[in-house]
Formats: structure tokens, C-alpha cells, sequence
């Protein structure tokens, strides 16, 4: 399917990624199937879909470490395969499995890669390491999951590349690390740069990005501004009254699709956003409220429906 | 510091080097202390005749009440051969096919450094320390021969280090460059083992089949150790070993270049 054709806010800028009938085979399974996709620079584009929809592979194609069974990305204006030392220069990348040498200190791999890459700019990767809690001075081996994953961030970062490609990025960072890490994502946003990042998590993207693909079983179903998504989006939520529910004012609200109850628990699916079921059921005195992880299965199959309807 | 690949390797190869130069050295160091007792031994000659023909001319017993053909014997026909070949193919397969087994070569490949220069890179550090270890068995049994007032000569015993840092190197590059072709160290070691232990039954069996003798030719330990090696003076056919590591690597580096690096 091709999607294209967005007004994006400034209107015509240039493009920072475009994959034309990206396709990638891995023996007969079929890891991503004709993909178009358009992504305009200095735009946070969230990529989204769950596990095992080949986000990570269109990604390593973006990075010309898997070539593709048929068609081809172009960024920044070259080729993915052709171009691709040119191009890591300008690139700031993630995997979605960062794993860094743990006989070395962060500063000593840190120092490595900027020695790599050169034009590093060394007070700049200690300011970053200070921003994000980390530790240059201890083994990387010895650190934890999301502090290792800290360094994946830094090296990403620290030679403020044109585009920054980040698989997964949040996975294992606490709170306050992730609050950090979409504030340097805002930051190069603002600076001009493009940030093309992965999640299987809705809420995670939602928050920084401006425009999300949608991915599933390796066809891209739908590229859409953040906003008209989170519009469109079901979300589960729980509603613990200190008595029983009142139900007849919570059907009333716009976009519920569902409703059950058990004792003086309302669970409730609705669509879009939850400000007026919130409104709604407050003076009924709320005990407790439980939202859930918008389930991606479930936008994707909405979106479908409306699509269609 | 740790400024490009070809240093960042050396510092991965460093403690194995310690660890196989001291091994080097201790074995070095044992058989040179044995030699005066060997040498002493009133019935050593015909002891060494009832030994089948094949293992006499493998391991030149006729030679072996010199100083260099007991070191021939012992150390430079075998022995040492094979210590440089497990550490050069454990270590070629490791260089890139290990790392991207654990990972780590997915940050190394989206830097700017092209594919073909981390394999080059990679490919002299593996050289470089296979020569660093030649010279600890080269220092180490001048060490024990002048100690033991053997009369080897030094030019012997650099002919004798350098034919076995030879196959290290050539062995070790095709571990590397099959490594870097499929990104698997299995594979990396089963084909640089096969072709190691193939190499070695020819020229094995060429000793005593005379249908293979025109072949042996073909094989790199015997282009290094047939004549001696110590004993034998630098010789052309050492370059083979050099031919075929290089041209290894030079295949491997558009197959690793173009191929799929898979997460």
C-alpha cells in the first residue's frame, strides 16, 4: 500500500528518509513487504508496531547492515547501501540489542567510537553523560541493563548526527533517564536534526513524536500525526468508585465502546481521549483509576475498521 | 589511546598472547632442559631405528641426535606447530564472526569506518600478534639452547620460529576471513580446522604413499617444515603461507562488505 501525501507544518521540507518498495526477505519469510515510506526532516517519527512486525529490520536496512530483497532507502539524499560510510557519519544509531564491549569503561569506549568516528567533540559526551546519570568511569561489564543502555544513547548522540536512529531506545531506562532521553530528543528536533526512533509502546511515542508509522507483519498500515492517532486511539481504563458505579452517566460520555462492571470497578474501553469519561465519573467519587497499555493490536484493528467502515 | 580498530584488536589479543607466550615458553623451556639428558643417552640411535619409517621421516629422527634435529623432533615438526595454529584460528574466527556473535560489531559497523577497513584492520592485528608470539618462541629457545650450551644456531632457530608463525598467520587469516564471509565462528572453525588437518594427512601420507608424494607440494606444512624446518634456511616456498592468507582476506573483504549482518 502506499501512504504519502501529508501536510506536514512548514510545508515542503526536505527528506530525511525514503524507502521505495523496501522489501526484505529472510529465506520464505517475508521480514517486510513493499514499504513507502516518507519522513521529512526535523520531524520525531515514532515507528510502531508490535514485536515481530520488522521494525528492527527496516531499521538495519536504514543502516545498510542487511540489504534489500527488493527496492531501497534513501537518506539524506543517498543511497543506504552505496553510500553507507557517508551516510554513518551523519547517523546516530541504536540498536535494539546495544551491546558494548564490557572490558572496557565507559570513557574508554566512549573515547573509542569518537576516535572512530572523529570530529567528536569530548566535553560534549561528558555533558551528555552527566545528563543521563551515566558513569564513564566504571566497566561497562559491570553496570546494569539500563545503564549500559545509557552508553548505547551517548555514543548514539555525541556527534549530533543529522539523524538519529534509535531501535527501542527507552527499553530498561527508569523514569527519570527516559524524561531526560525525550528531552535530548525534543533538543534535536529543535536543532534541526531528524530522529526516527522504534517502540512497541504507544504512550512512549506519543509523548515526543510528531508523526508515527504504524507496522504490522511487515506491511506499513498507516503514517499519521500523532495527534489524530491519539484521537483514534482505544485505551483501556479501570474506574474504582468508592460506591457502585454509576453507569447510565458513564455511558452517556462520547467514544465508549465498553463497558462492564464488577462491585464498584468500571472497566471501560473508549476511544480517543479520556477527559470527558474523567469529567464524567469524578463527582462520583473516584477511588481509583487503572489505565492500561493502549494495546497496538487493538489501535492497528480500530484504525482498520474505520478505514473501512 | 584505543584510536581504530587495528589497536582496539591488539588490546583484545593481549591477554591471550600473555597467556600462549608463557605456554610457549614453558614448553620451549622443558624440552631445552631435557636436551643435554637426551643427548647423553648411550642408546638413544638405535631406539630411535625401531620407530615405524613414517613418524622417523615426520619428525626427521635421523637428525635427531643434533641439537637442531632434537628441537625439529620435539618442538618445531609438531608441538609448536599446533599451538600456533589453535591460536590462530581461535582467534581469526573470533575477530569479526565473535563479535558479531556477541553483538558488539553492530555499533562498529554504523560508524564511519567501512567494512572493509575494520577487516583489514583486524586481519594485521591478528599478523602482528601471531609475529609477537613467533618472536617469544625465537627469544625463548635461544634462551634455553644457550643455556643448555646446545649448539643450534640462531639463524637455525629463527628459520625454525619463523615457519611456524607462518602457518599461525596463514591459518589464522583464513579462520578470519571465513569468519567475516559467513559471520560464523563455527564456521570460521570448522573450515580452517579441516583445511588444517587435511593439509597435515598430506603431508603425512606423502611420506609413504609415493602416488601423493607430487602433491605435498600443496600443503602449507610442507612448504614450512619439510626440511627442518630448522636446518633448512629460509626457503621460497615459505611465501605460499602468505599468499594464501592474503588472498583470503582479499576474497573475504567484498563478501563481508556485501553481505547481510544479522541481529
Amino acid at each position: 500500500m502506499r501512504i504519502g501525501g501529508f501536510a506536514y507544518a512548514g510545508g515542503a521540507v526536505a527528506t530525511a528518509i525514503k524507502t521505495l518498495g523496501l522489501t526484505k526477505h529472510f529465506g520464505r519469510l517475508v521480514a517486510l513487504d513493499e514499504v513507502d515510506l516518507e519522513v521529512p526532516t526535523g520531524i520525531v517519527f515514532g515507528y510502531l508496531g508490535p514485536n515481530g512486525a520488522g521494525k528492527t529490520t527496516t531499521i538495519r536496512l536504514l543502516m545498510g547492515l542487511l540489504r534489500p530483497t527488493a527496492g531501497r532507502a534513501e537518506i539524506l539524499g543517498l543511497d543506504s547501501h552505496v553510500d553507507r560510510d557517508e551516510l554513518h557519519r551523519r547517523i546516530g544509531y541504536l540498536p535494539g540489542e546495544f551491546v558494548s564491549y564490557g572490558d572496557l569503561t565507559g570513557e574508554q569506549y566512549l573515547r573509542h567510537l569518537a576516535a572512530l568516528r572523529g570530529g567528536v567533540h569530548w566535553p560534549d559526551v561528558q555533558l551528555l553523560a552527566e545528563r543521563l546519570d551515566f558513569d564513564l568511569d566504571r566497566r561497562l561489564g559491570a553496570l546494569s541493563h539500563g545503564n549500559r543502555q545509557k552508553a548505547g544513547l551517548v555514543q548514539a548522540f555525541m556527534h549530533e548526527p543529522d539523524l538519529l536512529i534509535l531501535d527501542e531506545p527507552t527499553l530498561g531506562l527508569d523514569p527519570l533517564v527516559q524524561r531526560e532521553f525525550l528531552a535530548l530528543v525534543r533538543e534535536a528536533r529543535e536543532a534541526g536534526r531528524t530522529v526516527f526512533l522504534s517502540s512497541h509502546i504507544l504512550t512512549e511515542v506519543e509523548e515526543v513524536a510528531d508523526v508515527v508509522g504504524i507496522l504490522r507483519s511487515g506491511t506499513l498500515l498507516v503514517v499519521e500525526q500523532v495527534e489524530s492517532l491519539k484521537a483514534k486511539a482505544l485505551r483501556r481504563i479501570d474506574l474504582v468508585f468508592a460506591h457502585d458505579p454509576p453507569v447510565a452517566e458513564l455511558q452517556r460520555v462520547g467514544g465508549i465502546r465498553e463497558l462492564r462492571t464488577s462491585g464498584t470497578t468500571a472497566h471501560l474501553v473508549i476511544e480517543g481521549s479520556t477527559r470527558d469519561l474523567l469529567a464524567a465519573a469524578a463527582p462520583h467519587g473516584i477511588e481509583n483509576v487503572v489505565s492500561y497499555e493502549a494495546d497496538l493490536e487493538e489501535i492497528f484493528l480500530s484504525y482498520y475498521n474505520q478505514e473501512t467502515e | 589511546m584505543l584510536d581504530n580498530v587495528f589497536v582496539k584488536t591488539l588490546r583484545d589479543l593481549r591477554r591471550g598472547l600473555i597467556g600462549w607466550g608463557a605456554g610457549i615458553a614453558a614448553t620451549v623451556g622443558i624440552m631445552g632442559a631435557i636436551w643435554p639428558t637426551v643427548r647423553d643417552m648411550p642408546d638413544m640411535e638405535s631406539f630411535l631405528e625401531n620407530y615405524p619409517e613414517v613418524l622417523r621421516e615426520l619428525f626427521n629422527f635421523d637428525e635427531y641426535m643434533t641439537a637442531s634435529g632434537y628441537l625439529n623432533a620435539e618442538l618445531f615438526s609438531f608441538m609448536v606447530p599446533a599451538m600456533f595454529l589453535v591460536f590462530g584460528i581461535m582467534r581469526g574466527a573470533r575477530l569479526v564472526a565473535g563479535e558479531e556473535e556477541l553483538g558488539t560489531l553492530e555499533v562498529l559497523l554504523s560508524t564511519p569506518v567501512s567494512r572493509r577497513r575494520v577487516l583489514l584492520h583486524k586481519a594485521a592485528a591478528l599478523v602482528v600478534s601471531v609475529v609477537v608470539l613467533g618472536a617469544v618462541l625465537f627469544v625463548s629457545t635461544a634462551l634455553v639452547m644457550a643455556a643448555v650450551g646446545a649448539d643450534a644456531s640462531l639463524s637455525e632457530i629463527l628459520v625454525g620460529a619463523t615457519s611456524v608463525t607462518l602457518l599461525g598467520v596463514e591459518f589464522g587469516l583464513v579462520a578470519l576471513a571465513v569468519g567475516a564471509s559467513t559471520g560464523s565462528r563455527a564456521w570460521a572453525l570448522g573450515a580452517s580446522s579441516a583445511l588444517a588437518v587435511g593439509s597435515y594427512l598430506l603431508f603425512a601420507i606423502a611420506k609413504i604413499v609415493d602416488a601423493v608424494e607430487p602433491y605435498e607440494i600443496l600443503s602449507p606444512f610442507y612448504q614450512t617444515l619439510d626440511a627442518g624446518p630448522m636446518g633448512g634456511g629460509f626457503r621460497a616456498a615459505f611465501l605460499w603461507t602468505l599468499v594464501v592468507g592474503a588472498v583470503a582476506i582479499v576474497a573475504a573483504l567484498p563478501l563481508f562488505d556485501r553481505r547481510d549482518v544479522p541481529a
